[in-house]
């Protein structure tokens, strides 16, 4: 589920980078006083490199055929506790970005939140601890991580679509790419769910401490209550976002779009001049216009054409200033060999 | 199991990489990571149908994997990783932006295959230039730099304890699966009834190794809160760097030549 770079415009990108810097900043403070002890920053960090070790782990899933592998959050969340989980998963988030090429810089921010933010901050707290309130037996903790994790996974690939969506980089139609990236992820979901049920259990049995002082520790310091946490989270978005999104909405391709749908249906009433020029802007932005209407010779193949050769031609260049480059440090290398 | 196995091999080969003496890798870690960022941003910016102007963009990660004498071969085949989510997107483009934008010898190409070039272009682009950073900069220098920027030192601590821990955690996972493997006579993957106890066992197997080594640190001297910081100034060649690589990614962001 990493989000890529080259699906985001640089505000989306940008503004959940700001949100993630912001949430991690806020988990840091929160945790500070009582979790960063001498003995705990080790165990986040082994956490966090379990983790990211367990998901190397393929394992067949029964009658179909295909292969999974464990997810992250709400297990992180059920040792560690939500905030501590969430600040060791950032950090293998940004590990999984800068040296597995898993996601990129731009799109960090969108994988720490769909992948950190939503099942440690938002579904921990507000879905798995309050079921169990009354007692971690099995059959409770069982119930509680399927829940979780399907509910964290749902949400988290909802967030993949409305970033993409926001983003403007495919022409995937939103309801069409939810409608094939929810029923995915539910599926997915319940997969993650059993084995994270089935891990957690089994920490549970052999060490049932670990489990019990994770819950607890979602009092630390007296309280990092979750308002704490997502209050600030919550402006922060909203300003960046904003301010962000009043930016590029300047950016003509996206404008040219809205105005194009916007033309296409409210206006077809008015007289026929706006008519006419609505319907073709509807045309234009159609999914499948007629190609009678889109063949139609003009300026645009010239422009094209010349920049298809521009651009093979700068490639070109491009490779051979490397080539060059390398040819010339050999030539160097094997004369300071020689002499 | 081949995942852990290659895991392991591609940490290693990046740590071996970073340990270079070139001159990209004595450029200042902050030089590399603003250049990084800039590059990644300009390229993002670029809207769907820009694969032409996306061109220019290539002499970045083609001039430095020179410079830094990197293998084409190896930074190739990391790209791939960031492949299939971005094909299945553009992939859809080519299904719904069905408009013709010109015709190329006889051929008629959309508007759809156009956005599926620019986000390949942009994804590889995107992918070269986190793995220059990483590739030219040694862990220790980059978590030092983190240091200088006033990241908290919790965060960062944790950050290095990460990414020591993968490295021997993922050698824990590949001798279990070998075990699990050997026991079971056949190499396939595991089944998914045995995962809980499987993944359970790696992580108190985790917490208990984490805690001897930690120990033994403790006792070799090691503590967490008083790392030395190195004070590091910018170079007369890291801002011909900088301005060599920000001022071209900018400008071509705004000046169209193509």
């Amino acid at each position: 589920m990493h989000m890529a770079d080259a699906l985001l415009s640089p505000a989306v990108g940008i503004a959940m980078n700001a949100v993630s810097v912001g949430a991690i900043a806020v988990s840091v403070a929160a945790v500070k006083k009582d979790v960063f002890s001498d003995k705990k920053i080790p165990l986040m960090g082994v956490a966090g490199a379990l983790i990211f070790a367990g998901q190397m782990i393929n394992f067949t899933i029964p009658a179909t055929g295909s292969s999974g592998h464990i997810g992250g959050g709400i297990l992180l969340a059920g040792l560690l506790g939500g905030v501590p989980a969430f600040l060791s998963l950032a950090a293998v988030l940004i590990i999984q970005c800068l040296f597995f090429a898993d996601g990129g810089l731009l799109a960090l921010g969108c994988n720490i939140f769909n992948m950190g933010v939503i099942p440690c901050l938002i579904i921990y707290p507000l879905i798995f601890k309050p079921l169990l309130k009354k007692g971690s037996d099995v059959w409770r903790l069982g119930a509680a991580s399927i829940i979780s994790v399907v509910a964290g996974l749902l949400a988290g690939a909802f967030c993949v679509v409305l970033e993409t969506y926001f983003s403007g980089i495919t022409a995937l139609p939103f309801g069409a790419f939810a409608a094939l990236m929810l029923p995915i992820h539910l599926a997915i979901g319940i997969v993650e769910g059993i084995v994270t049920a089935a891990v957690l259990v089994f920490v549970r049995q052999s060490r049932p401490e670990i489990i019990d002082s994770a819950l607890t520790n979602g009092r630390i310091g007296g309280g990092v209550s979750l308002k704490r946490v997502l209050i600030p989270l919550l402006v922060l978005t909203v300003f960046v976002g904003g301010g962000l999104s009043l930016f590029a909405s300047t950016n003509p391709d996206g404008l040219e779009w809205a105005i194009g749908n916007v033309a296409g249906e409210t206006e077809l009433t008015a007289d026929s001049d706006i008519h006419e020029s609505a319907e073709a802007a509807r045309e234009s932005t159609a999914i499948l216009p007629d190609y009678a209407f889109a063949s139609e010779p003009d300026n645009a193949a010239g422009t094209s054409l010349s920049g298809i050769v521009g651009a093979a031609i700068t490639f070109a260049l491009a490779g051979a200033a490397g080539f060059t480059i390398s040819v010339v440090k050999r030539a160097k290398k094997s004369k300071k060999a020689d002499t | 199991m081949k995942r852990t196995e290659s895991g392991i091999g591609e940490l290693r080969a990046l740590d071996h990489l970073s340990a270079k003496h070139t001159a990209v890798h004595r450029l200042h870690p902050l030089t590399k990571l603003l250049c990084a960022l800039v590059f990644v941003i300009c390229v993002a910016s670029f809207g769907r149908y820009d694969a032409a102007r996306l061109a220019p963009y290539l002499f970045y990660p083609f001039v430095f994997m020179a410079l830094a004498e990197l293998p084409y071969k190896l930074l190739l085949s990391r790209v791939l990783i960031a492949l299939p989510f971005c094909l299945f997107a553009g992939f859809t483009n080519v299904f719904f932006d069905r408009e013709t934008a010109f015709v190329l010898g006889g051929i008629g190409v959309s508007f759809g295959v156009i956005s599926l070039c620019t986000i390949l272009l942009k994804m590889y682009l995107s992918v070269m230039a986190a793995l220059l950073l990483v590739a030219t900069t040694p862990f220790v220098e980059l978590t030092a730099q983190l240091r200088r920027l006033r990241v908290p030192i919790a965060f960062v601590l944790m950050f290095e304890m990460t990414y020591r821990y993968i490295g021997v955690l993922l050698e824990e996972t590949h001798r279990m699966t070998t075990a699990y493997s050997l026991r079971r006579g056949t190499g396939k993957a595991l089944e998914m009834r045995h995962m809980g106890s499987f993944v359970g066992f790696l992580l108190l197997r985790g917490f208990d190794r984490a805690e001897r080594v930690h120990t033994a640190m403790r006792l070799r001297g090691y503590s967490l809160f008083a790392p030395p910081v190195s004070r590091r100034v910018l170079g007369a060649a890291d801002v011909i760097v900088l301005a060599a690589v920000v001022i071209p990614a900018v400008a071509l962001r705004f000046i169209t030549i193509l």
